[in-house]
């Protein structure tokens, strides 16, 4: 069953949209990822603009986001403190990656600047996240080489210390400079403007490691502040480029929905370090798909545009 | 009714020869885009006074147009990127043609040219000549246009019926710019157009499709704060179905 998309001005069938939605909501539900890093070049695949394809991702994060931040408000696994701040670094990076989504859109060059991004990250999140699991699968095989860096590890503070405008963070328990977290949160929201991501795969390490915030808090923390970054990404889209497919993101979200209970149901059964591994190769999996795109000899030695934005 | 239209005109058509002359129709005056929209097709039928057995006929649709950039890739960093750029100003986004015999058969390329008729001469501007390079950057948008089926040439995909009637189908594909397409027919006699009529024909979005796409185009704002909300309440719901179980 075909259905007309109004926005990306395509029609795709019907049931492709929801199975896409279903699966990559599965992976989703089963990493705890918002699976936009998958989503986005797929839906650019089968043909959705770029354009359009960035702006409905994030419009269909911020249903998957929803519930789970809202769990985690519930469960009070979540610093708002913290979340605050770094929303209010994140909402400066989407007002700027709209922007300079915009200005890439006019000079022609937005799809190679979308692949070499993901190239960029994917490639070094995967490639940490598929390191540092096997290691940790390494040392469970052999369990008398325990070891615990944990009390060393907290001490061994570096330039984060060193930083200005201090605050406490309560729930998170740590006293820290302002700026790290603004800062991080800037770069997300800039990411999620460009990639059409939700920056999970970014935030997450950044708090761990680069923060040091409490495991127990991080992914609820993440999740707020990607619902209301790709929120503001969404309605920064919608009026700035128009280019929000409410029925492509509506499909997506259904099937999305739907696939992360199984897929977190699915994930209960496997170990966490499997499954981060698991996930890196997928990770790693996209990059070298969008990798080789970039090196391969294209189809066409030409591109053909519309100048300017896409007018009635 | 339209067929029965133009075949009492083709019946009062003298035997005697007269200044030619052609007429055409679509079937559809308005093709609507709608949820369910995965490309038509059209008929355009035609009659013709004073055709003689040498005549061709020639059936062009073409859609709105459009400014293109036409970027060439060049590796560097072993990456393949958008290079040097050539814009082409008002191409048409969709364009059909139709003939009773293959173009070049009809007509000789001066003739077409002037009249811009045929895929070929779509960026050729009159007067101009084609440099080799130039050429390749055409060749491109040719492309592109045909990969989406926009671009259609039927080199005998003009039916000549008896009495001087004439029909040719012409496919809508998927991806259909909306606007105002004109179809144009040409008679052509020794390789010149001696007759030629246009009519137009509109491609509209309809029911949701246009309420949506004039909702987000129309009030921008409101659209976007409408999907935000849409999507947190879908959220909040998945999440609320599946906690109950």
């Amino acid at each position: 069953m075909q259905i007309y998309l109004p926005i990306a001005e395509l029609s795709v069938n019907i049931f492709l949209l929801l199975g896409l939605g279903a699966g990559v909501g599965f992976l989703s539900g089963m990493f705890g990822v918002g699976g936009g890093f998958l989503m986005t070049p797929l839906l650019i695949f089968i043909g959705v603009p770029p354009a359009v394809a960035v702006s409905t991702e994030a419009n269909q994060i911020v249903a998957s986001s929803a519930s789970g931040a809202l769990a985690h408000w519930r469960r009070r696994s979540l610093d708002p403190k913290m979340g605050l701040l770094l929303l209010a670094g994140g909402s400066a990076g989407s007002i700027f990656g709209v922007q300079l989504f915009t200005f890439l859109r006019g000079l022609g060059q937005i799809d190679l600047i979308i692949s070499l991004c993901y190239v960029g990250f994917l490639g070094t999140i995967g490639g940490l996240m598929m390191y540092e699991s096997a290691r940790t699968i390494m040392r469970s095989r052999q369990p008398e080489a325990r070891r615990e860096g944990g009390m060393g590890k907290r001490k061994k503070r570096g330039w984060i210390d060193t930083l200005p405008f201090k605050m406490r963070f309560p729930r998170s328990g740590l006293y820290i400079s302002v700026i790290p977290p603004i800062a991080i949160g800037f770069f997300v929201g800039t990411l999620a403007a460009i990639m059409g991501v939700g920056g999970g795969f970014v935030m997450v390490p950044a708090m761990i490691y680069i923060l040091r915030m409490p495991t127990n808090v991080v992914v609820g923390t993440s999740l707020f502040q990607i619902l209301f970054v790709t929120a503001l990404t969404t309605f920064l889209q919608a009026t700035q480029n128009q280019t929000v497919d409410i029925v492509l993101a509506m499909l997506l979200t259904v099937g999305g929905v739907i696939g992360a209970q199984f897929g977190a149901r699915a994930g209960r059964h496997v170990k966490a370090e499997e499954l981060r591994a698991l996930l890196a190769a997928m990770v790693l999996a996209v990059c070298l798909k969008l990798g080789w795109d970039l090196v391969v000899t294209p189809a066409d030695m030409f591109e053909v545009l519309p100048v300017g934005m896409e007018g009635e | 009714m339209l067929l029965a239209a133009l075949l009492a005109l083709a019946l009062q058509q003298p035997i005697t020869s007269e200044a030619p002359s052609i007429m055409g129709a679509l079937t559809q005056e308005t093709v609507e885009i709608r949820e369910d929209f995965a490309g038509t097709e059209l008929v355009l039928y035609g009659a013709t006074r004073g055709l003689t057995i040498q005549d061709e006929i020639v059936v062009v649709l073409r859609g709105p147009e459009q400014d293109l950039r036409v970027m060439r890739k060049t590796r560097s960093f072993g990456i393949w990127i958008n290079g040097s750029a050539r814009e082409f100003q008002a191409v048409p986004r969709y364009y059909a043609i139709a003939s009773s015999r293959p173009l070049e058969e009809i007509a000789n390329e001066a003739a077409l040219v002037r009249n811009r008729i045929g895929l070929d001469h779509l960026l050729t501007r009159p007067g101009e000549t084609p440099i080799a390079e130039m050429l390749e950057y055409r060749k491109a948008v040719e492309r592109a246009g045909a990969r989406e089926a926009l671009y259609a040439s039927a080199p005998r995909g003009v039916e000549v019926l008896d009495g001087g009637l004439f029909r040719a189908t012409l496919a809508l594909p998927p991806s259909t710019p909306v606007g105002n397409y004109t179809a144009e027919v040409y008679l052509f006699r020794d390789g010149r157009p001696v007759a030629s009529r246009s009519t137009s024909l509109r491609v509209e979005k309809a029911g949701l499709e246009r309420l949506i796409y004039e909702f987000a185009h129309g009030l921008p704002m409101v659209y976007g704060l409408f999907c935000v909300v849409l999507a947190m309440l879908a959220g909040w719901a998945g999440a609320a179905i599946f906690a109950r179980r």
